[in-house]
């Protein structure tokens, strides 16, 4: 807190004595370069935060723009204006939220598709300004829009910008410290993950979409009293490519690369196109080189030694509000449920039915559908036909992260987890899912829960406690027993965990034993178990389900099992 | 019939099986490499260019094609080592990379060339009679070779033994890795092939477009909505997509406008972009 | 402020007396220590974008007219020296770029020669406390203060080449086709008005996107199918050639007349001899027009910028006289105050490439002509004199 008031104090004095130490003229270029700046750090979020990459900005930049000029044009001098300038900025904001919510709606993979779906929106609405001659004046634009009421020195105007500016970068620097940032990185990394932990990734992303909607709009919204004209070049192919140049070269995941890259390429591109005639030759080749060698951009050299220094992890002193739901049945039943990929059929008509708490084990040849059956339960495979009942309702292709917030917790068989975030970022995913409200993720007290499951799971684990280690950095082990302890502390009351000691050393594997033993009992909870390690089923189930081509072939405890032929025969049969 | 309908519909030909051969390239390097190259359009543009170039040097226009070709080749091998040989792994940066590459020959071109407009003479000029329909017999022979280029290059993938190798290697790179199949080569290759097809098309349409820097970003998106509708990585689809954004720009053209065919084609490809984002015959 | 952002160079051509005539940079640093009484004149022209094809011949003519000018005497005893910009980057930049000239570099007057939303750019940035000419022809309308229109206007092309065309090629059904922007629309208008003034029709309207990749087959046919006595062209750049190339690819040109109303010598080249049959151009300037005083300047040109010089066409040669309307302005009004200048642009005659230009109402009574193609030149078919701008700013 007390490194983002010096943060902000240094912000604003910067931003304040500038220009009277640049002059009237550049006063009036950087107002310019400003507002582009503030569109860019929209795709800083997008692209650097929650990793996915918008080609149309500008759209939202040029609509922001329009509304704005026709608001100064019509309502000159009106109380209106008061409404009406913020509304031209928030439009474009609703407008990319709502593009959002459709274009990520039930699709995992969002990369290159929704890249071009907002370049071809983009080239759409340079149509719509460029032939819409009555409303927007075609290809010559908006003309003599008023200044905005009160303002017409060069250096008023720089004020306006630069405020706006200091604004948005001090919101930004705050989301992104928020539980929402750790989120956003979270989604660029796994999404998957994220949606096993209860969030709609599709809402996250729509969001942030959004809120890069509303920096472009407060961006355009400004532009039109600046500039006195509105063209439709702004909703254009070319200030979308720039939009994302400056964020690439200055710093995507930086919070002020967009901000320098916007100024400084911006600025050398005014001043060099009328004297280097490579001048473009030369950026492209920059941008290239970037996208090749530099990810990081500019400010990513500089950036992460200041957050270094500044952040200190808060401690872990508040207890988490308690998980709704958080006891009750912990039944499931599969009831002939069908699933096909292509025309290889998966599973084939499964029962199986699970009614009270306890640990049980799924076995079977590889290819008996196991791990399908997992997929099918929560909504990764789109099931043909049957049905699926958890606790006692309906949930045929539920979505992940509503089952999480029901109770269902999942681990994979590769340890799925955050590999660039911190172990306590991990947990915190973990701990926020299903619990945290917007104003938690908004607000910083939320980095500092913890719980019971948590306490006891680092004391179980040490390495655990260690938490400003990178996830990525821990042994393939430790990262099983993290994604474990992740699911753990969601506090499940059904746990589905696909080969828990795949990778383990033997005596990791025994110490998942008695994690699971533990948990199992304390959160009275339903554990099913796919698992090869015959030792490992031996010691933990209370019953043992063989699967085999995508049906039941047998159900009973340990000794049942291995003394039932037909499994025998399976085994043999696949062993041969 | 009547000859202004025949006129109609050989130019909705025409409009299809030019797109077809650009779309082709792009398509054969999305499928093998799993690359969406956003620099495909500045090969047409360069293709183009040297259409333009050998005509300024008072040489035959065919002398165009190996010099297209030539650069082509160079340029296609340089680009796969530089850029998209080390992204492989990471498809994103590989669409952010072409596309700065894209910038790179359009401004690079700019500088050599100015951003003026070059006029390549139609290599034949007459016209001939179809079914009462006089229709310029450079255009007719364009779309004639289009549709022999793309009928002989699906007969060649399903026949010979690169095609079956090429397919072996789309269906899974690994499994043909190790019976032997050279990978990176026929990688390298297949993003040659891709390039040299765009610029071939560029020589043979630059009669018919003012030839200007800017041409290739028409293509690539048009070649990219091609793709969306059709779906990725399949002839058929690659044919109906052509058919879909090429016939129905040509088509509501000749009824409305070109405002409305151009903003028609935007629609459709967002629509699909949404709704159905594998086209209509996506790969299995 | 200079010392802390000091550009690289900003290219200056400073035209002596003594005549090197050499254009020379000069850092932007030394602009400030430039002689007092000096007068500066920043340029727009399209050095980038669509445009930039007309770039060379604008500037080489710009030069030209100042070594002229400097010649004999500078404007009013003030030698001239030119600030150039780029006329064709976005509206935005244009705008930076003119408040630059106007606050850093501190010009005196700015001559124009791009499209019209750069000119709504700058003028929005200059609001009148610099004055501006503006060149190239356009679609009127523009009375802002302290701006100078020396551009032909559509009442100035299309008046007396409908009539004559109407008169002449005895045409009477019409068909127009133009890009989707203010200037073809408002061009139509006239042009509507006089063909239904000489009993023609119009058989169909059609406007394409602007900067879209556009196609003309579908167009060509449905005037094929229309069979238009004459077609009347409004599109402009890439869309021009490409319209007129694939109208005589159809074969079309043996039958059907065409006049397009932004073709010059330029663009005429681009559409090549196989395709410029039966298209007429109607405008002020063509480079065969024959007068002495056409002569005169084509042989100075040739002079002063050698043998490798920018061709002489319409959208280029037009600063020529926007230079020395700027002259005749200042001289005129003793000085660059608005007010006074405003005043001086009442029937001010200055100086154009082919005779003298008469500005009345802040736009120009000038000669016009209507040229017919023969192959990738222009040939004069008609001479029409001082015609009507038909502007009214006060």
């Amino acid at each position: 807190m007390a490194s983002f008031l010096g943060h902000s104090a240094a912000l604003v004095a910067a931003l304040a004595v500038l220009p009277q130490l640049v002059g009237e003229f550049w006063a009036y270029t950087l107002a310019l370069y400003f507002l582009y700046a503030i569109a860019s750090l929209g795709i800083g979020l997008c692209w650097g935060q929650a990793g996915f990459l918008p080609l149309g900005q500008a759209m939202f930049f040029g609509l922001a723009a329009y509304l704005s000029g026709l608001s100064l044009i019509h309502f000159k001098d009106s109380w209106l204006l008061l409404l009406l300038l913020p509304g031209a900025a928030l439009a474009p904001g609703l407008l990319a939220y709502g593009i959002g919510l459709l274009v990520f709606r039930g699709r995992t993979l969002s990369g290159p598709f929704f890249a071009m779906i907002t370049l071809a929106l983009t080239l759409l609405a340079f149509q719509i300004a460029n032939s819409w001659n009555d409303v927007t004046g075609g290809f010559n634009g908006l003309k003599n829009i008023p200044g905005l009421p009160g303002l017409s020195d060069f250096t008023d105007l720089y004020y306006i910008s630069a405020v706006a500016l200091a604004v948005c970068l001090l919101a930004i620097a705050w989301l992104r410290r928020a539980p929402a940032g750790v989120l956003w990185r979270a989604v660029a990394q796994n999404e998957q993950r994220v949606r096993f932990c209860g969030f709609a990734v599709q809402n996250v992303k729509a969001a942030v979409f959004g809120l890069s909607g509303v920096l472009a709009g407060i961006g355009g919204a400004l532009y039109a009293p600046q500039q006195n004209l509105v063209t439709p070049q702004l909703c254009g192919f070319i200030l979308s490519a720039d939009l994302v140049i400056w964020a690439a070269v200055g710093g995507r995941a930086t919070l002020y690369g967009p901000v320098v890259g916007a100024v400084l390429i911006g600025i050398l591109t005014a001043d060099l196109r009328d004297e280097i005639s490579y001048w473009e030759v030369i950026l492209a080749a920059i941008f290239i080189v970037v996208v090749l060698y530099f990810r990081q951009g500019l400010m990513g050299f500089v950036e992460p030694l200041f957050e270094r220094l500044s952040r200190r992890r808060a401690p872990r002193a508040l207890d988490s509000p308690a998980r709704p739901q958080a006891s009750g049945d912990t039944g499931f039943a599969l009831d002939d449920v069908r699933v096909r990929m292509g025309s290889v059929s998966i599973l084939e008509g499964l029962d199986l039915a699970i009614d009270g708490p306890g640990i049980y084990c799924l076995i079977g040849p590889n290819g008996a559908g196991k791990t399908s059956c997992f997929n099918a339960m929560t909504g990764e495979l789109p099931v043909r036909s049957g049905h699926i009942r958890i606790f006692g309702s309906t949930r045929t292709g539920n979505a992940a992260d509503l089952l999480s917030r029901i109770g269902v917790g999942r681990k994979f068989q590769a340890p799925s987890l955050f590999p660039d975030l911190t172990v306590a970022e991990n947990f915190n995913i973990g701990l926020w899912g299903g619990r945290a409200r917007l104003r938690d993720l908004l607000g910083m007290r939320s980095h500092g829960w913890t719980s019971a499951i948590l306490r006891e799971a680092q004391a179980r684990f040490p390495f655990l406690a260690e938490e400003d280690r990178r996830a990525g950095d821990l042994s393939h082990g430790q990262r099983q027993i993290l994604e474990l302890a992740m699911v753990l502390i969601a506090e499940p009351r059904l746990i589905l965990l696909d080969e828990p000691s795949a990778g383990l050393s033997q005596t990791e594997t025994q110490e998942v034993i008695e994690a699971i033993r533990w948990v199992s009992g304390r959160l009275n909870a339903s554990t099913v178990i796919v698992e090869h390690d015959m030792t490992f089923v031996r010691e933990l189930a209370d019953r043992i389900f063989v699967l085999h081509q995508g049906r039941l072939l047998a159900s009973g405890t340990v000794a049942e099992i291995q003394a039932d032929n037909r499994v025998r025969a399976v085994y043999v049969g696949a062993s041969a | 019939m009547d000859p202004i309908l025949t006129t109609n519909i050989l130019n909705v030909v025409y409009e299809v099986s030019t797109l077809a051969v650009v779309v082709l390239g792009l398509a054969v390097v999305f499928g093998l490499l799993g690359v969406m190259n956003l620099a495909h359009g500045e090969f047409v543009m360069i293709g183009a260019y040297c259409a333009f170039f050998v005509q300024t040097q008072n040489l035959p226009f065919l002398a165009a094609v190996p010099v297209a070709l030539l650069v082509c080749i160079v340029l296609g091998l340089a680009v796969e080592r530089i850029l998209v040989r080390p992204l492989y792994a990471r498809p994103f940066d590989t669409l952010l990379a072409t596309w700065g590459l894209s910038m790179l020959l359009r401004e690079g071109v700019e500088a050599v060339y100015g951003r003026g407009f070059k006029s390549v003479a139609v290599p034949l000029t007459d016209s001939i009679d179809v079914l009462g329909a006089d229709y310029p017999s450079y255009r007719l022979l364009l779309a004639a070779v289009s549709i022999a280029l793309v009928a002989g290059l699906v007969w060649w993938f399903v026949r010979s033994a690169t095609g079956r190798r090429i397919r072996a290697v789309v269906n899974n790179p690994e499994l043909a890795g190790s019976v032997g199949i050279p990978v990176t080569a026929l990688a390298r290759n297949t993003f040659v092939f891709g390039c040299c097809l765009a610029a071939l098309s560029g020589v043979l349409l630059a009669p018919l477009m003012p030839v200007q820097p800017m041409l290739g970003l028409d293509f690539i998106l048009k070649s990219f909505f091609v793709l969306v509708v059709g779906g990725l990585g399949s002839l058929v689809g690659l044919i109906s997509g052509s058919g879909v954004i090429g016939g129905v720009e040509s088509i509501v053209s000749a009824f409305f406008d070109r405002t409305y065919g151009y903003t028609t084609v935007l629609i459709i490809a967002i629509l699909f972009l949404w709704l159905r984002p594998n086209g209509l015959f996506p790969r299995t | 402020m200079q010392k802390i952002y000091k550009p690289i160079s900003r290219r200056h051509f400073v035209a002596g007396a003594l005549g090197s005539g050499a254009a020379v940079a000069a850092p932007a640093i030394l602009t400030g220590a430039q002689a007092a009484g000096e007068l500066k004149m920043a340029t727009f022209y399209a050095l980038s974008g669509p445009g930039s094809l007309f770039g060379p011949t604008q500037t080489a003519v710009t030069k030209l007219a100042v070594d002229e000018i400097n010649a004999g005497g500078g404007i009013g005893g003030r030698k001239v020296t030119v600030i150039p910009s780029d006329g064709g980057a976005p509206p935005a930049e244009a705008a930076k770029a003119a408040i630059r000239l106007m606050l850093r570099d501190k010009v005196d007057i700015v001559v124009g020669s791009h499209d019209s939303a750069v000119r709504e750019a700058i003028v929005a940035a200059l609001k009148g406390r610099v004055p501006y000419v503006y060149t190239p022809l356009y679609e009127g309308g523009e009375c802002n203060p302290n701006v100078f229109v020396t551009a032909d206007t559509p009442q100035q092309q299309v008046q007396p080449s409908i009539t004559w065309l109407a008169k002449t090629l005895g045409a009477k059904s019409y068909y127009l086709i133009g890009n989707d922007y203010v200037w073809p629309r408002k061009t139509n208008e006239q042009a509507k008005k006089y063909i239904a003034a000489a009993g023609g029709k119009v058989v169909g309207e059609e406007y394409v996107p602007l900067g879209a990749p556009n196609k003309f087959e579908d167009a060509v046919t449905r005037i094929k199918a229309k069979k238009p006595d004459l077609v009347v062209i409004t599109l402009v750049g890439g869309d021009n050639i490409n319209f007129n190339r694939t109208f005589a690819g159809f074969g079309l040109d043996k039958s059907i007349k065409r006049i397009s109303y932004l073709l010059e010598e330029q663009t005429l080249a681009g559409i090549g001899d196989k395709s410029s049959n039966g298209l007429y151009s109607a405008m002020s300037y063509f480079e065969n027009e024959k007068s002495e005083a056409n002569a005169k300047f084509k042989a100075a040109y040739r002079k002063a910028a050698g043998a490798k010089a920018p061709p002489l066409a319409m959208i280029g040669v037009d600063t020529y006289g926007g230079v020395n309307c700027a002259k005749a302005l200042i001289e005129k009004a003793g000085g660059t105050d608005a007010a006074k200048l405003m005043a001086a642009a009442s029937n001010l005659n200055y100086r154009t490439p082919t005779g003298t230009g008469v500005m009345t109402n802040r736009h120009v009574v000038k000669d016009m002509y209507l040229a017919e193609c023969k192959g990738t030149s222009f040939d004069i078919v008609e001479t029409f004199k001082a015609v009507a701008h038909g502007q009214t700013c006060s």
